[in-house]
């Protein structure tokens, strides 16, 4: 019942449109992350949501209600905002309460509903502070507090971690699961960092330039892109991008003649021009490659190695991961990749031709 | 160093200067209430008079109605500025927080008051309160003030300092616009409310020219009115006694913003309007 439903909405400021018909479903309960680069209209997205905006065009629907019309303080919503927005000049106690006092709740369950969330949070011993005396990640976590107490059946979080450090991140991750977990509310994220995306979404809405590019899980984004731009957005280092062409039976990158298994050539032959999506990690060096390059520059991960190849005759760029136990190689190299990790790209409008009906595995890496 | 030190030296000497030539009158006012009147024209520009003497003040306390003037002057300032503290609030909060049409247009249109003379509207003003039957009434003097376009545009300058998502978050808390104002950003832009409340105090204190017009039975008179008394054709050349009313009506104005001086400095360079 408390789903939200995106129809058709459009947001325009003046001439410049912000978000283009959007159409999205999300479900009651479950943790969507809104994904994207700077200025692609997902902080839009989700301000339209608490009612902070106004939609240009198109119906938005909480609970199974037009809400386009309805004031932000009758949506029942509990928002954490990018800078928190604590109130200066009032204590963590006050801060935490205020939204229940006006609500009328009565005293005791807003102490209870208040000590239980300082427990859960860890703030317990700091309610007569003022914001000012607490670090960002308390700030961080007393904006959760607020939001958490109020029980909202929609739990709207605008980059919330983008102002703590790596350490801190990644704790707060964990917390964000945890809150959800506990009582279930639909729950939008808004972030431009992909591990905070992948790590914390059930499912992800990646948006470029006002549009939807892609709303799936995150292991379906990152494994079958719907488009190049999701392809290059989502890993890093980002998806390999070749161009190549279908001509004789037989798929031609960077002027190598690669043989793809016989279940792709009926899709391949239907897109002459194609790009080719192959994850750097299914990339291996090989003995009986399909691809050769020159090695660029080798990037130290850790646990890893990320090999920059520069393909011969076209001068494609290549990204190939190593184990950091292997040694590093130099010079001309050749490289061959899986099948079963293959997207193709149609080579004008970008989007995934999809897969073929059964996908054999001839290239094992 | 040396270059710096010169340079210091320099300015340092033009604003002493510039202080001297400021603070000159109020000295001379001083120092002349403590004059007898052979020592006023003995020595006029000597600062310092030979035997101080509380005469002025005695005289003017026991023969004026000060405590009468007092009120009158209190009563018309406390009300002005307390009418203008409330419709700058209010007006600002419009601004910032409500969106409607022509909004900027009607903004711009209230800054434009700003540059029109006093004199160009003393005299529909005087006509109007004439006809409402205000004349020689303290409400004749407040009613044409209860609203004040630099308090709007102070309130307004102050209010656009909140950030925005402070006042969403009381959107989506359900709180309503008064809520939000008072309990929100009233107590975050308090210094710059006492800032304004005290330059509207001082100026209706000291304001003249309106009672003037308005005023002209002797028990309706502000202090600036009585004062004038001893310093025209009626009040002669009682120069110590004019001196002594003029550092009492001086005093309450002084003493006001000599204490709040911290929040009229940061509110004016904060909204960068030249006090």
């Amino acid at each position: 019942m408390n789903g939200i439903i995106f129809e058709n909405v459009c947001k325009s400021y003046g001439e410049t449109a912000v978000v283009k018909d959007l159409n999205m479903t999300i479900q009651e309960g479950e943790r969507l992350i809104l994904l994207g680069p700077s200025g692609c209209g997902k902080t839009t997205t989700l301000r339209m949501v608490a009612g902070l905006e106004n939609i240009t065009a198109g119906t938005l629907k909480m609970g199974g209600q037009v809400v386009n019309t309805v004031e932000p303080g009758a949506r029942n919503i509990a928002m954490v905002f990018q800078n928190y927005a604590l109130y200066p000049h009032m204590t963590i106690w006050e801060n935490i309460t205020f939204g229940l006092f006006i609500q009328k709740i009565p005293i005791e369950e807003i102490k209870a509903r208040t000590k239980q969330a300082l427990e859960i949070l860890n703030l317990s011993g700091y309610e007569q502070r003022k914001p000012n005396e607490l670090s960002g990640g308390q700030k961080q976590r007393v904006a959760l507090c607020r939001s958490l107490v109020k029980q909202a059946p929609y739990f709207l979080l605008d980059e919330p971690l983008s102002n703590l450090d790596a350490q801190l991140r990644l704790q707060a991750r964990t917390e964000l699961v945890k809150i959800h977990n506990l009582y279930r509310p639909t729950f939008i994220y808004v972030t431009h960092d992909q591990v905070e995306a992948m790590t914390v979404g059930q499912r992800i809405a990646i948006m470029n330039q006002g549009a939807l590019q892609q709303l799936d899980t995150p292991d379906v984004i990152y494994q079958r892109p719907a488009n190049t731009f999701v392809a290059s957005f989502i890993g890093s280092p980002p998806m390999n991008l070749l161009q190549g062409a279908f001509r004789d039976g037989a798929l031609w990158i960077a002027g190598s003649r690669v043989n793809p298994p016989t279940k792709w050539h009926t899709l391949l032959a239907e897109h002459q021009e194609l790009w080719i999506g192959i994850r750097p990690e299914q990339c291996c060096l090989s003995d009986t490659p399909m691809l050769h390059g020159q090695i660029e520059f080798v990037e130290h991960l850790g646990s890893q190695r990320c090999i920059h190849l520069r393909l011969h005759q076209d001068g494609q760029r290549l990204l190939c991961m190593l184990p950091a136990d292997q040694p590093i190689p130099t010079g001309t190299v050749g490289v061959s990749f899986s099948w079963q990790h293959v997207n193709g790209f149609d080579g004008h409008v970008g989007k995934n031709i999809g897969l073929p009906n059964k996908i054999s595995h001839n290239y094992a890496c | 160093m040396k270059i710096n030190s010169y340079r210091d030296w320099y300015w340092h000497i033009l604003l002493l200067l510039a202080v001297v030539i400021q603070l000159w009158p109020l000295l001379f006012m001083l120092s002349t209430s403590f004059k007898t009147m052979d020592q006023i024209f003995l020595s006029t520009l000597n600062p310092l008079p030979a035997k101080p003497v509380i005469d002025n003040y005695l005289y003017v306390l026991k023969n004026l109605p000060l405590v009468q003037y007092i009120v009158n002057t209190l009563l018309i300032a406390s009300s002005i500025t307390l009418a203008k503290i409330i419709t700058s609030i209010l007006a600002g909060f419009a601004f910032v927080y409500y969106e409607f049409s022509h909004k900027e247009k009607l903004f711009n249109t209230l800054l434009l008051t700003f540059f029109i003379p006093i004199t160009v509207v003393m005299m529909p003003n005087y006509l109007l309160i004439s006809k409402l039957g205000l004349l020689n009434t303290p409400w004749g003097v407040i009613l044409p003030q209860l609203a004040d376009g630099m308090g709007i545009f102070l309130m307004r300058q102050s209010m656009r300092n909140i950030p925005k998502p402070l006042l969403e978050a009381g959107r989506l808390e359900n709180a309503s616009p008064w809520v939000i104002l008072t309990r929100i950003i009233l107590p975050l832009i308090k210094p710059s409310v006492i800032a304004m409340g005290i330059v509207f105090f001082i100026n209706s204190w000291n304001d003249y020219f309106w009672p003037l017009l308005i005023l002209h039975d002797k028990p309706t008179y502000t202090l600036p009115l009585a004062l004038q008394m001893f310093i025209s054709a009626e009040g002669g050349s009682e120069w110590g006694i004019a001196m002594a009313v003029a550092m009492l009506t001086a005093l309450p104005p002084l003493l006001l913003y000599l204490t709040c001086q911290r929040f009229i400095m940061n509110t004016f360079m904060q909204s960068g309007v030249k006090g």
